[in-house]
């Protein structure tokens, strides 16, 4: 077994109905050797590396392409960082604009999962004068 | 398989490389390193003089030093990666680097390292999302173990 500290960041699709309540939870209920944080965004996982990989692939079964996760550097809760203590959050802007695009993502996943075929994006083309001058004109 | 992610702090490519089975080489495991072992309390704002060295191996004294800076945490991960996932046309906010300098010294080191790359569309719109998660799940399962 790794001692290796691992934080992991758990975010909920803004497409899914789960709660950050529901999700820590379930996690609460798999009892096993973690600490769980509820946040805005979904929840703060942390323990030794195995146990969180083993808690994150229960929490993936049980809601599949709702729930997203990367590692976290710092601790949970850690002063350099957490709100309570007045840290600063300077990846919070980026989690923010990911959050907004996970409900894409989750579509993404669940053509994924039906096996649906690539078709390649149209791509974009230069706007002509004429409608460039139209929009000018509006 | 080590997968390189760009942007390094992104949650999406992150998941998505956990997701499909390979280890995502990221900026958090390079920052929780300076945290745990050496105790820095912000890197990658706070450096030791060893960062400032690394720095220099993958861009010249002249360059700017936030861009030395950055390529002495993502240099190594880009040296340990066997793959990359690259995300283009990306807003200029989006990811941790905020310098144009610096990405493009990442996608050289990439391209001249001659690992396998996906580059994939931002995913703004379900169509974009869809075309970056299928690609992305191709890239990914023909990498092997």
């Amino acid at each position: 077994m790794s001692d290796e500290r691992e934080t992991r960041l758990l975010m909920i699709s803004p497409k899914s109905m789960l709660t950050p309540d529901q999700l820590v939870r379930t996690i609460h209920a798999m009892n096993k050797d973690v600490r769980i944080k509820e946040t805005c965004y979904g929840g703060l996982l942390e323990g030794t590396k195995d146990v969180v990989g083993e808690v994150l692939e229960e929490v993936r079964k049980k809601y599949r392409n709702e729930i997203f996760s990367k590692r976290r550097a710092y601790p949970a809760g850690d002063p350099r960082r957490c709100r309570a203590q007045h840290g600063t959050r300077p990846g919070y802007s980026q989690l923010e604009a990911e959050w907004d695009l996970l409900s894409n993502v989750q579509y993404g996943l669940e053509c994924a999962d039906r096996n649906e075929e690539i078709v390649p994006l149209t791509k974009k083309g230069k706007l002509s004068i004429i409608e460039f001058k139209n929009i000018c004109e509006e | 398989m080590k997968v390189f992610i760009d942007p390094p702090n992104s949650l999406i490519l992150f998941d998505i490389v956990e997701r499909f089975g390979h280890e995502p080489l990221s900026a958090m495991a390079a920052i929780q390193e300076r945290i745990d072992n050496l105790e820095i309390d912000m890197p990658p704002m706070n450096v030791t003089l060893d960062v400032v060295v690394t720095g220099l191996k993958y861009a010249g004294v002249e360059v700017p030093s936030g861009i030395r800076g950055r390529l002495a945490l993502w240099g190594p991960m880009i040296e340990e990666a066997d793959a990359a996932i690259i995300m283009r046309e990306a807003p200029y906010s989006f990811g941790c680097v905020g310098c144009e300098r610096s990405n493009e010294m990442i996608k050289y080191l990439i391209n001249k390292r001659g690992i396998p790359q996906l580059n994939v569309v931002y995913p703004g719109t379900e169509e974009e999302a869809k075309d970056f998660v299928l690609n992305a799940k191709k890239f990914l399962e023909g990498l092997g173990k």
